[in-house]
């Protein structure tokens, strides 16, 4: 975190910095969409990475966890672990043997 | 008493108290939305129907994304000028802030009008038709022969009250009923109070003669003076009638015998979905009681112009059938104008692969106007969560965020508002309140980073 007046000073110019490439980076989501890559799932793939980017650099530079307290990291890998699971549901779910593919075929 | 711990970090967490059940917070809302966006994924897989691909208003969605980066700018450089004591300054990037939350809801407020004022009716072809609706949507149920008020024994739920629930939709002068037993009454809180009363022993009577635990419900029937008609929207009533229905109840359950007189909707029609209609050519759409042949060859037109399009552009580099955005190109007819001879006059058949037109009822009259039989229609809804899952996620999802923004926002308010003695005698422990709520506030930032992409883009 920055404390004196010398690193505030310098951090606003950084939150300047990072502010135009979020603007950017959201032109750039826009345009991407409208080009059509070889499938519709390879358009929202690209379109999710370029938000995890944008996401990142909120969360590092505006959210400071770039340099915190190593309890906050404690706190996110806990959270992390459970919305992972939520995540991973959709995978689980293909897993039902209702909704196996091969299920039906005999 | 003195907070411990509000300025300084405390010794075995190296962080100030505040900092600390922020993050906790914003952890068990990680999980929230973590929860929300899990859904997103089921209903888009294990949807039926095209999902909407560049539906909503991008450019709205685009500016609310860089209203919510700026303010999370501004957020930050709030706390930097209170760390520099710079008080001004501090005061107004705070006022900037709550000023980009609030035009962030008035822009989510007018794309949420224009969706609750858009319809889509699917017809019974799978064929959705969109537009508006210029006079709204109500049947009309005429030759009334009798209304049938069913007064609740002492168990049940429904109970007749059609003061509030039948009489607001009849069309024209108060009518006049005669009772089972000959009167003349004119219904109304009074009459009808009578009438409860009256059915209420009689049922009583019943319940002890028969020996039964419980009152049974009564049935009172009474029959039309003079010619009734009643003009009612299909949501006043307990179920959509079917065509040609032959009664209709409300919700308090009184049924109404008569004859269905009207049950056509018109609709200012503003595009055609063929993409779930088996044979597009023969579509409901079509038929030259509805948009007609003209219309048919506007949409052969796109549809052969789109496919040629793609093809040059891409080749067989890329299958149609697996781009969202060319399926809409392809089958989605975007009606701007009231004639398809007008429509060419705009720009000719170039693909309309656009949302259907947000707008208000001032371009309604430039549309085609098309007169709905109820046999034809299977569904209809205007854009609200009961449409489909793709609305009902997006509500949900938005409508919480905006919830957010609007917490967030009253509470940077509250700080520059309220916490002026803070301020001067304590400016470090606002500056660090200020942290506190500019991280919640990026983390709203960091939500619509995601949503805007998935709900509007792709």
């Amino acid at each position: 975190m920055a404390d004196s007046p010398e690193e505030i000073k310098k951090s606003v110019r950084k939150i300047l910095w990072i502010g135009g490439i979020l603007a950017v980076c959201t032109v750039l989501t826009v345009w991407l969409s409208t080009v059509e890559l070889a499938t519709h799932g390879q358009n929202i793939v690209v379109g999710m990475i370029l938000a995890t980017i944008k996401a990142a650099l909120v969360a590092l530079i505006f959210m400071h966890l770039n340099h915190e307290a190593k309890l906050i990291y404690k706190f996110l890998a806990f959270t992390l672990v459970f919305v992972t699971a939520l995540f991973l549901l959709f995978y689980w779910s293909s897993l039902d043997p209702l909704v196996f593919k091969d299920f039906y075929a005999h | 008493m003195d907070i411990p711990y509000t300025v300084t970090a405390r010794p075995d967490t190296g962080l100030y108290n505040a900092k600390v059940g922020i993050w906790l917070f914003l952890a068990s809302e990680v999980m929230l939305f973590g929860g929300l966006f899990s859904s997103y994924i089921f209903l888009r897989v294990g949807a039926d129907y095209p999902w909407p691909v560049h539906e909503l208003g991008v450019t709205l969605g685009f500016v609310n994304t860089l209203v919510l980066i700026g303010s999370s700018v501004t957020v930050l450089l709030a706390w930097a000028s209170l760390k520099l004591r710079k008080i001004a300054q501090f005061r107004l990037y705070m006022i900037i802030t709550v000023l980009c939350a609030l035009t962030f809801m008035v822009i989510k407020s007018f794309e949420y009008r224009a969706k609750f004022a858009h319809y889509s009716v699917t017809l019974t072809d799978g064929t959705i038709l969109t537009g508006h609706l210029p006079h709204g949507y109500e049947l009309e149920f005429g030759d009334v022969k009798a209304l049938n008020l069913t007064v609740a024994g002492k168990t049940s739920a429904v109970d007749a009250d059609p003061v509030s629930y039948v009489l607001p939709y009849v069309k024209g002068d108060v009518p006049k009923f005669m009772t089972e037993s000959g009167e003349e009454i004119t219904l109304d809180a009074a009459s009808f109070a009578k009438i409860k009363a009256e059915a209420r022993a009689k049922a009583e009577a019943k319940a002890e003669a028969d020996g039964l635990k419980e009152v049974p419900q009564w049935t009172v029937k009474l029959l039309p003076a003079s010619p009734i008609t009643f003009s009612v929207a299909p949501s006043k009533l307990l179920a959509k009638p079917v065509p040609g229905a032959k009664a209709i109840s409300f919700r308090d359950g009184t049924t109404v015998e008569g004859v269905m007189l009207n049950d056509k909707m018109i609709l200012e029609v503003d595009g055609v979905d063929l993409r779930g209609t088996p044979d597009k050519e023969k579509s409901l759409a079509w038929n030259e009681h509805y948009l007609g042949t003209a219309w048919k060859k506007a949409f052969i037109e796109q549809r052969d112009h789109a496919t040629t399009e793609f093809k040059e552009k891409y080749g067989d580099s890329r299958d149609p059938n697996k781009s969202a955005t060319q399926q809409k190109h392809l089958f989605y007819l975007h009606i701007k104008s009231a004639t398809p001879e007008a429509s060419h006059g705009e720009g000719g058949h170039k693909a309309e692969a656009h949302a259907p037109a947000e707008h208000g009822d001032a371009h309604a009259s430039h549309h085609p106007e098309v007169q709905l039989e109820r046999k034809d229609v299977h569904f209809f809804s205007n854009y609200t969560p009961k449409l489909n899952s793709f609305y009902a996620i997006y509500f949900t999802l938005t409508g919480l965020h905006g919830l957010h923004v609007v917490a967030g926002a009253l509470v940077l308010a509250y700080f520059v508002i309220f916490n002026g003695r803070m301020l001067r005698e304590d400016p470090e422990r606002l500056a660090n309140r200020v942290e506190v709520g500019g991280l919640f506030w990026h983390f709203v930032d960091l939500v619509w980073i995601f949503l805007f992409p998935l709900l509007y883009l792709l």
